[in-house]
């Protein structure tokens, strides 16, 4: 057996098989630890191992380019071995490929046809798009970690392999793929947008190979860092809830910037001045620059794409051997029992009792109460700034009814979310009435924190448009909707149950497969909420404001109705709801 | 002697497979009973249909001699389930978890909150019980699962595999547990690959192979004079072992190919 050889040069093997390696904890089959990253099993795709078990034949240290070749061989036999066979996942691989060609087409152009503006608003410009693409190369990946069989440096550590080696081939495999071909045809655009002639050509090609391997030497360096994090839950946990945080923040933001801040071109011309000298920035002066101005941030680039590799490789080092430390563990304060105070002692108040847990653990649901809310204070904004100040009375009463349709929504698979656990309930409730019960108990916990949310989205946004008279009838109509989203949310429960996948990143909510299912049942859903509410909205719509003292009243028959019919369809399908919500992820 | 689980032609098919082919189980009331047999055999989805969990394609299963898929109520308050994958309610601390089902069978919150310190101290999780079931380990999640499975004091009690995975520490509490259980008169019905498990724990052994039960009855009649490895190994049959003529570079000593 060999010896560790120093810092600089960690052999993974010698840790994997001397020290009882490098992730030593390991309840097997766990299943909210989904990726394939602990060792029992690292690369699926046999003849993707079969290129693997090559590197591990001869137990000599590859040269580079034979590195190279098989690393870029392996992320090519990954991609396709994940589309064999399936025929759903090939069309949508044609079709993001036909969209990265059309994407790279048009991002090229777009660079290019920035000849043709003044130069400084092209500068401004290619500056800015470099470091948008830049920013998305650090930070996409992050999204589809799990995804992806190469960003996992854990997944090398058993073969015999120098740190070096194992860097090279993820550089390799990283660049490897559609995406980076398109980052890197939009980023050549530049060359014929900026350059100022024939010879800033040879300025400007280096230029864009270094911005492009800069892209995915910072990419590399943030997905190693995080590597760890991001195997644990709690790293998981928070991921998940910031990711759709930041998604968010997006639009928020636009519209803040919409009203206020002006002149484009000043502001296109202040970020760009912001960005100088960071490395996107100065990739775009190269460019533009040529001569030796342009020569000597090339040079500049050039030493920070090494110092990069450097960073990334001494982390990777580490990443490599350091143990998993997810199993650290706190525990949760006991309940005191808040629920059992206002409900009788049983089913219902063990349902609210859980329910109210999992809206505050489960990230799924905080995902889910973020969003809807999000859209409520876009969709407030929107109403209550648009520039002529006046806002009618039925705009102010559709904020909190889009408020009340999108926390009814939240109800429309109310199973998918116990998911596999769902057996749990299944050998308990053995009559209608006690499906019923559960619905109620899901119902009277959405209700709990919903009703007051509705409220302080009526009064808001009454208060903010100076217009007070609209918040009680706002606020009725608001309650009835979420009543009938209830209602129409327990029979979609049981009519159109699906999966939704433990591991969640803000973009997919449902497993694969399962996409055009939830959409149905989101379009379905939303339909029959805004059809059933049309007796007590069409009047408010209409002036006929009294209606609506009888919408909650409505609302909580509706709700009734819906949990009748949908436990004596439930109790009959139980068996099938629990494999159409335990599909695999 | 009566059954506590008796099954009839049961069937079940996915697609163009049949995964159980008209399964007759026959398990006597008070007994420890091993369901055994290779992977794919049929077994998680014979355990499936008789609990309810499954809806079986044919055929019948009685429990105390209510029928599961007429007589659910009776059924359900009769029964308790630990099935293989282990998926809980994750988010939920291990004294939650068993609160929850307690109460959803209307049990008093008092009883259940005495129950489940009794159980969580002889399972050996008091430690953990305020930790979420997400961070439980292998052996952990089986034990919390086997008390969830109690918690209503059920006369037969399924369990897919608990063994699997468990270490040898957790291993000797669930046998303790489910000892005391079989002593009072209450059945334990049990999937399992290992055969020393099952000879040392059962005095009932049904032998699945490829979805049909090829042998059944009291242990000692199964084995007879072998082993119940052995027996089990004549009964479902195994490939040809003559020397494997590949391999020959496998071992610290390789022979030179010729």
């Amino acid at each position: 057996m060999t010896t560790p050889t120093g810092p600089e040069d960690p052999h993974p093997s010698v840790d994997a098989s001397g020290r009882g390696g490098p992730h030593p904890s390991s309840h097997a089959p766990d299943p909210d630890h989904p990726y394939p990253s602990k060792g029992t099993s690292a690369i699926h795709d046999p003849s993707a191992q079969h290129v693997a078990s090559r590197v591990t034949a001869s137990g000599e240290s590859l040269r580079p380019l034979a590195t190279i070749g098989l690393f870029a061989q392996l992320k090519v036999r990954l991609v396709v071995g994940g589309l064999r066979g399936n025929v759903r996942q090939l069309v949508g691989f044609v079709f993001a490929l036909a969209g990265a060609v059309a994407l790279a087409g048009f991002g090229f152009f777009v660079m290019a046809v920035l000849r043709l503006v003044p130069a400084d608003v092209a500068l401004s410009t290619t500056t800015l798009l470099f470091a948008s693409l830049t920013f998305a190369w650090m930070f996409m990946p992050l999204l589809a970690f799990g995804l992806d069989d190469t960003p996992d440096p854990a997944k090398l550590a058993l073969f015999p392999l120098r740190t070096r080696e194992i860097a090279l081939g993820l550089f390799t495999s990283s660049v490897t793929g559609v995406w980076p071909a398109v980052t890197l045809v939009v980023t050549s655009g530049a060359i014929v947008g900026l350059t100022p002639g024939p010879v800033g050509v040879l300025v400007g090609v280096p230029a864009v190979l270094l911005q492009f391997a800069l892209c995915v030497v910072a990419s590399r360096l943030i997905t190693t860092v995080l590597s760890r994090a991001l195997r644990s839950r709690r790293g998981r946990d928070v991921l998940a809830v910031s990711t759709i945080v930041a998604v968010l923040l997006v639009p928020l933001s636009n519209l803040l910037l919409d009203r206020g801040v002006g002149d484009p071109m000043a502001v296109l011309h202040g970020t760009a001045a912001a960005l100088r000298w960071t490395p996107p920035g100065m990739a775009a002066h190269a460019i533009a620059d040529g001569g030796l101005a342009g020569l000597a941030e090339v040079a500049v680039l050039a030493v920070l794409a090494v110092l990069g590799c450097l960073l990334w490789i001494k982390v990777l080092g580490r990443a490599l051997v350091t143990p998993d430390v997810s199993t650290k563990v706190a525990s949760v304060r006991r309940e005191r029992g808040l629920v059992d105070r206002f409900l009788p002692d049983g089913p219902l108040a063990a349902v609210v009792t859980k329910e109210l847990k999992y809206v505050r653990r489960d990230p799924r649901f905080r995902v889910n109460w973020g969003s809807s809310l999000f859209v409520a204070v876009v969709v407030g904004f929107t109403t209550v700034n648009v520039d002529t100040g006046r806002v009618s009375e039925w705009q102010l009463v559709l904020v909190t009814l889009i408020t009340g349709l999108m926390i009814g929504l939240m109800s429309a698979n109310a199973f998918g979310i116990d998911g596999r656990s769902l057996w749990m309930n299944a050998v308990v409730f053995a009559t209608e009435r006690d499906l019923r019960t559960d619905l109620a108990g899901r119902h009277l916990t959405t209700a709990l924190i919903g009703a007051p949310t509705l409220a302080v989205v009526a009064v808001a946004a009454g208060v903010a448009a100076g217009q007070p008279a609209t918040i009680v009838p706002a606020l009725l109509a608001g309650w009835g909707l979420l009543g009938v989203g209830l209602g129409v949310g327990s029979m979609l429960s049981v009519l159109l149950p699906y999966t939704i996948p433990d591991r969640l990143n803000a973009f997919t909510g449902a497993a694969p497969g399962h996409g055009g299912l939830a959409f149905a049942g989101a379009f379905a859903g939303a339909v029959s909420i805004v059809a059933l509410s049309l007796p007590f909205v069409i009047p408010t719509l209409l002036g006929v404001v009294w209606v609506q003292v009888a919408a909650p009243f409505y609302g909580l028959l509706v709700a009734l109705l819906g949990r009748r019919l949908a436990a004596r369809i439930g109790h009959a399908r139980m068996p099938e709801m629990m494999q159409a919500v335990s599909k695999p992820t | 002697m009566t059954d506590a689980v008796r099954t009839h032609g049961l069937f079940k098919r996915y697609g163009q497979q049949v995964a159980v082919a008209g399964v007759d189980l026959a398990v006597p009331a008070g007994s420890f009973a091993g369901l055994v047999g290779p992977n794919g055999a049929g077994k998680t989805t014979t355990l499936g249909m008789i609990t309810g969990l499954l809806r079986p394609d044919g055929g019948s299963a009685m429990i105390d001699g209510y029928d599961v898929w007429r007589d659910p109520v009776a059924v359900k308050a009769r029964i308790g389930v630990l099935p293989e994958g282990l998926r809980l309610f994750e988010r939920l601390s291990g004294r939650e978890l068993l609160l929850y089902n307690g109460r959803l069978r209307r049990i008093p919150k008092a009883d259940v909150e005495r129950r489940a310190d009794e159980l969580l101290a002889v399972m050996d999780l008091t430690g953990a019980a305020d930790k979420l079931v997400v961070d439980y380990s292998t052996g952990m999640r089986k034990k919390i699962g086997l008390a969830a499975a109690l918690l209503h004091n059920p006369s037969v009690l399924f369990l897919d595999e608990p063994f699997e995975g468990v270490d040898p520490v957790s291993a000797a509490t669930l046998t303790d547990v489910l000892r005391r259980f079989t002593a009072s008169g209450a059945t334990v019905i049990f999937s399992s690959h290992v055969m020393d498990l099952v000879e040392r724990l059962c005095d009932w052994v049904s032998v699945m192979s490829a979805g049909h039960i090829v042998a059944q009855g009291p242990l000692a009649e199964i084995r007879g004079a072998r082993t119940l490895n052995q027996a089990f190994l004549d009964l479902v049959g195994r490939p040809d072992r003559t020397t494997p003529t590949g391999l020959t570079w496998l071992g610290a000593n390789p022979k030179a190919d010729q």
